[in-house]
């Protein structure tokens, strides 16, 4: 399950339609059917055909009228608003796969823990039915709000992206100080913990930036092991469809045989390692 | 090479011994053709016993096949017997019906899929065969034992009853068992008592005598015949010069002086046994689905005593199982194009199964059910179809394997759930013993092995088209309005949801009752004209009563035809429902207006129903609820009736992959579907519309009633490779397996393949002449299919964890 909202901003992200919390329209192409309905039905002349996210956003009042009569789903919306009742019941139709894959719920963003009051009740629920709950999370946050959820968590996946400050603040915006700390604290809580590293060519792939994290990891009570996730760029259409601009355009994903290297490098470093969590 | 394997199950399974891959090059790198031999013969035999009843007639001609026939011991084998001269060509059966064969003979070599090469010699004989048949085939007496409307129906796409109207009914599992362990003198011995019993003075008992004589020659000819093979093996064993091959010629030569004749005395001896049961079978009809059922069952005693006596290796035993696997694929059949359209890929739906549980409710897993799978992943060929059986105590190993086979991407194993077929058995009747020891036929048609004549594979019914003709009033959009069905209003005259529900419910009502009608006559036919002594004889009670399994001798009768269509009945109620009678979004004019065109101009509205309306697939109970009561007004309908054998009839739900040329026959429907394409895919939701994962599409699926469908269910899945990668990926199938199971689902298949292969597959088919796909219930190589149903495959969603 995904949760809206982000207090970060890495330029890399998948998942760009999850970085704010309202509500957003997405435009896929490849679905339009060209009926112009859209068009004739904006009340705010918000639709521009040549925009390749074709909603010109700052007109836009979200009215949602265009989603509506856009009958092929060219246009969407990204991101629905339900009670904890409403999710759980959702939730709940897949009970029996929870069970035979010893699995449970994950919930991801944006960042999970933006909206940590509802996230709360979310998860009450959750470990009402017995459910295995994983949250994924940047950290970014004060230690009570961690504190908060710890009692109803099994497992994070923690994301640490850099241990160098400098570098950290510059690519993302923000020093990772607070990430750190809170790192300590949720490893050291009855929750498990796994290090989540996502490998940025030319921001985290050499060796003195894998080193570093795999360390901090190692110093870590309790973690179980740092899984890496090569970058990707599936989000690039998405970025389009909202009217966005993608930043990581010229960027590759890291070759099989780099994601084999900085494995190498972090079980040398005696930590268990994986690349996107397979085993 | 790979590494040997290694088993937590306390074994190490072999690796592929290098015959596999020189057998099998031998056998890919032959066009099939068609071989004229069996139609000559079995005519010639026909014309030397004209006087005789027809049961006689057909155990003579066995007789004089068997003793005629070209056979051939091809390099390196150690199991033999061949169907025809060279391999994997098709033997013609005129007897069942021949005029689509003549009118075809210059497209055969032409056409898309399933091409079979034909000589101008050949076409001579078989033009002269034929002849003889004119007006004598079981076609011919079937066609004029119906009723026009049914005929009408027919061509009309409202269902089909091709398979048997125009061939062998196959589908079948036999006592294999009884082969191995009394061998065919066995058999003579039970039908010589069972003639003893009999009395003159009841006329009841001449046909009886007849048929236990039939029996009889035609036990005699399949010993014969393997002799003939003794002496092949023991000329060829003088010839060669290679001390080794002589030395396996003269080990197939003992075999074949003792098998299947007497008890099976090594577990090479049983599986040639076996192999003799399965050819002679197919030689005697051209039915298809001929499945050995629960191999690992009846094998693994002959494997366990020469293990346990130091007599063979587990490498020697690997490489005779796989040499069995390639031989299955020597077998192969001509089928018309109609046929070809929906059961592309030359597949003969041998279905071998392994697992589950034994008659007394215990695990049945054993050695034998690994290394089946083994040879599966060895020799990567579409035959034998096999299947696992999965129960809640199946040992996670075994599990595991299955799950390493999946990912070879043959589209193999499929499972099967016992906890569902079970119970679905024995509300038919059939014991609980002998329910435990089902296996499955063809696709997925659970039977009780030895002891049922199923009739599985009776019928398509096109559940879509009866729901047209309910929009129409009974009249056929596809062929000017011509009226076919009864009068139960059109479209614009529904004021609600339950007029359209009430329609469909009267239109079903009469198909299925002319559904049963022409089943029912092509039963009668095969019982008049093509009654087989030689399967009857391996199928309780048929000695016992006297009778073939055509004249209802078997134990179990019944009858199945499948419904087509579930997704899109369900689809398309569920948009009627919602954007027509609830919000009012489309009025029932506009849409009976636009259904009538074919969207034509009016895309708009049907991308509305296509998206603003709930699909199955995506575990929306709304939808859902509409797709099973919509499957079951079929069901229901069907298991009311009676056929000719003292049986019932019993509905499944699956396409095979007749989904194409019904939906060919369908006009567009209300859930945005455009005339004339493909239906869904079994119960599997239409391609691509189920979009919330691989769980809420098995959920979907699972909230239609699996256990009155006792003919069998069918579900595809096609998962990337990347979903299944690792051990990880193992489980989370095993996972999504036994969750769908938990919930009451009957069968699953996955076919590991990505869509860009497929695609690439379809535009170089030469560098891909291996790869094999899972059709529907069956897996075929992926180039052998018409182009339709390559876009069919390809366009089912790709599923990812
Ligand atoms: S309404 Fe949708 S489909 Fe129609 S033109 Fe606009 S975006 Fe395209
Ligand atoms: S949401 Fe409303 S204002 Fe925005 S583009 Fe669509 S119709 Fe126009």
């Amino acid at each position: 399950m995904f949760l809206k909202g982000c207090p970060l901003d890495c330029p890399w992200c998948s998942n760009p339609e999850s970085k704010d919390k309202d509500p957003q329209i997405m435009f896929n192409p490849n679905l339009c059917i060209d009926c112009k309905k859209c068009i004739e039905i904006c009340p705010n002349n918000a639709v521009d055909f040549n925009l390749r996210g074709r909603i010109v956003r700052d007109k836009c009042n979200l009215c949602m009228e265009c989603v509506d009569h856009c009958y092929s789903k060219a246009l969407s919306i990204e991101g629905i608003e339900g009670s904890v009742e409403e999710l759980l019941f959702e939730l709940n139709k897949d009970r029996i796969h929870y069970r035979r894959s010893n699995g449970g719920i994950t919930f991801s963003g944006g960042e999970a823990l933006y909206q940590s009051d509802f996230l709360l009740e979310l998860l009450k629920g959750c470990k009402a039915n017995g459910w295995h709950t994983t949250i994924e999370t940047a950290g970014y946050y004060p230690k009570e709000t961690l504190e908060k959820i710890i009692p109803w968590t099994d497992l994070f996946l923690y994301d640490i992206k850099m241990i160098d400050d400098g570098k950290h603040k510059k690519v993302i915006g923000v020093s990772n100080k607070r990430i750190l700390a809170n790192a300590k604290f949720a490893a050291a809580s009855s929750a498990d913990l796994v290090v989540r590293t996502p490998i940025i060519p030319g921001f985290n792939d050499d060796k003195e930036s894998v080193s570093e994290i795999a360390e901090f990891a190692l110093d870590l009570k309790g973690v179980k092991r740092i899984d890496i996730l090569p970058y990707h760029r599936l989000g690039e259409d998405k970025y389009y469809g909202l009217g966005q601009k993608y930043q990581m355009k010229d960027i590759e994903s890291p070759s099989n045989e780099k994601m084999e290297q900085i494995k190498e490098l972090i079980i040398k470093k005696g930590i268990d390692c994986t690349i996107g969590g397979v085993e | 090479m790979k590494a040997t394997k290694k088993l937590k199950f306390s074994y190490q399974l072999p690796e592929k011994a290098p015959r596999i891959d020189t057998l099998l090059d031998d056998l890919m790198s032959v066009t099939p053709e068609i071989d004229p031999e069996r139609a000559v013969l079995i005519t010639e035999s026909y014309k030397e016993n004209e006087s005789l009843p027809v049961i006689k007639k057909r155990a003579k001609a066995l007789e004089k096949i068997l003793k005629e026939m070209n056979i051939v011991i091809r390099d390196n084998e150690l199991i033999v017997g061949n169907q025809t001269t060279k391999p994997r060509s098709s033997p013609i059966f005129p007897e069942f019906s021949n005029k689509w064969l003549l009118d075809e003979f210059d497209t055969l070599a032409e056409r898309d899929g399933d091409r079979f090469l034909i000589s101008e010699k050949t076409k001579e004989t078989l033009k002269e065969v034929f002849d003889y048949w004119d007006q004598s085939t079981t076609n011919e007496l079937a066609t004029s034992l119906m009723t026009q409307e049914a005929l009408e129906a027919m061509d009309a796409g409202v269902y089909t009853v091709g398979n048997y109207y125009f061939n062998g009914v196959g589908h079948v599992c036999v006592s294999y068992d009884e082969v191995l362990a009394e061998g065919f003198n066995g058999i003579i011995e039970k039908a010589k008592a069972a003639k003893k019993e009999l009395s003159f003075g009841n006329p009841d008992d001449t046909p009886k005598r007849h048929f236990l004589d039939s029996v009889i020659i035609t036990a005699e000819a399949v010993i014969e015949f393997a002799g003939r093979f003794a002496e092949e093996a023991e000329k060829l064993a003088e010839k060669t010069s290679d001390n080794k091959r002589k030395k396996e010629l003269l080990e197939v030569a003992k075999n074949c002086r003792n098998v299947p004749a007497n008890p099976a005395s090594t577990f090479h001896e049983a599986l040639q046994s076996f192999w003799f049961v399965q050819l002679v079978l197919q030689l005697e009809s051209n039915g298809h689905s001929i499945s050995p059922g629960r191999f690992d069952q009846y094998m693994y005693p002959y494997l366990k005593k020469d293990l346990d006596n130091n007599e063979i290796t587990l490498e020697k035993a690997q490489e005779l199982l796989d040499t069995l696997w390639v031989k299955f694929n020597d077998i192969n059949k001509v089928r018309d194009q109609a046929s070809t359209d929906a059961f592309g890929g030359y597949p003969m739906f041998q279905n071998l199964i392994v697992g589950g549980q034994t008659p007394g409710g215990q695990d049945a897993t054993n050695l034998l059910s690994f290394m089946c799978l083994e040879a599966t992943e060895h020799t990567k060929m579409p035959q034998p179809s096999i299947s696992v059986r999965y129960w809640d105590k199946s040992p996670e190993e075994f599990m595991m394997k299955a799950a390493e086979t999946t990912k070879e991407g043959l589209g193999m194993p499929a499972y099967y759930n016992d906890e569902v077929t079970i119970p679905s058995l024995t509300n038919r009747g059939l014991t609980l013993e002998d329910a435990r020891d089902y296996c499955i036929i063809g696709c997925v048609e659970p039977q009780k092995m030895g002891k049922t004549e199923g009739w599985h594979d009776a019928a398509f019914f096109n559940m879509a088209k009866v729901l047209e003709l309910a929009l129409n009033d009974g009249k056929d959009p596809m062929q000017d309005y011509k009226q076919l069905g009864p009068k139960t209003g059109k479209a614009s005259s529904f004021e609600s949801f339950d007029e359209v529900m009430d329609a469909y419910k009267n239109q079903m009502e009469y198909f299925v009752e002319l559904l049963i009608h022409s089943d029912n006559c092509v039963d009668s036919a095969h019982a008049e004209r093509a009654p087989l002594p030689f399967l009857s004889s391996m199928v309780d009670d048929c000695i016992d009563e006297g009778k073939s399994v055509q004249n209802g001798g078997a134990h179990y009768n019944f009858t199945g035809p499948q419904g087509v269509g579930v997704a899109n009945v369900g689809d398309s109620l569920a948009a009627v429902r919602k954007l027509v009678f609830e919000e009012k979004e489309i009025s029932i004019e506009e849409l009976e207006n636009v259904l009538a065109n074919n969207f034509d101009g009016h895309e708009a509205l049907r991308q509305k129903l296509l998206n603003n309306a709930p699909k199955f697939g995506n575990d929306i109970d709304e939808v859902d609820e509409l797709a099973r009561e919509g499957a079951l007004i079929y069901c229901k309908e069907v298991e009311k009736y009676e056929n000719p054998r003292g049986g019932s009839f019993q509905p499944g739900l699956y396409p095979v992959s007749a989904n194409v040329p019904l939906g060919a026959a369908t006009g567009a429907t209300p859930e945005g579907r455009l005339a004339g394409t493909p239906l869904a895919d079994g119960v599997s939701p239409v391609g691509g519309r189920d979009q919330n994962g691989p769980t809420a599409a098995v959920n979907s699926v699972a909230k239609l009633d699996h256990h009155i469908a006792s003919n069998g269910t069918l579900l595809n899945q096609k998962f990337h490779p990347s979903a299944l990668e690792g051990e990880n990926g193992s489980r989370n199938l095993n996972a999504l397996i036994g969750s769908f199971f938990d919930q009451k689902g009957f069968h699953i298949q996955n076919n590991v393949v990505s869509g860009d292969v497929l695609r690439e597959a379809q535009k170089n088919p030469d560098n891909y002449k291996n790869l094999v796909v899972r059709v529907a219930g069956y897996s075929a190589h992926f180039v052998s299919l018409d182009k339709s149903l390559q876009d069919d495959i390809i366009s089912r969603t790709e599923q990812c964890f």
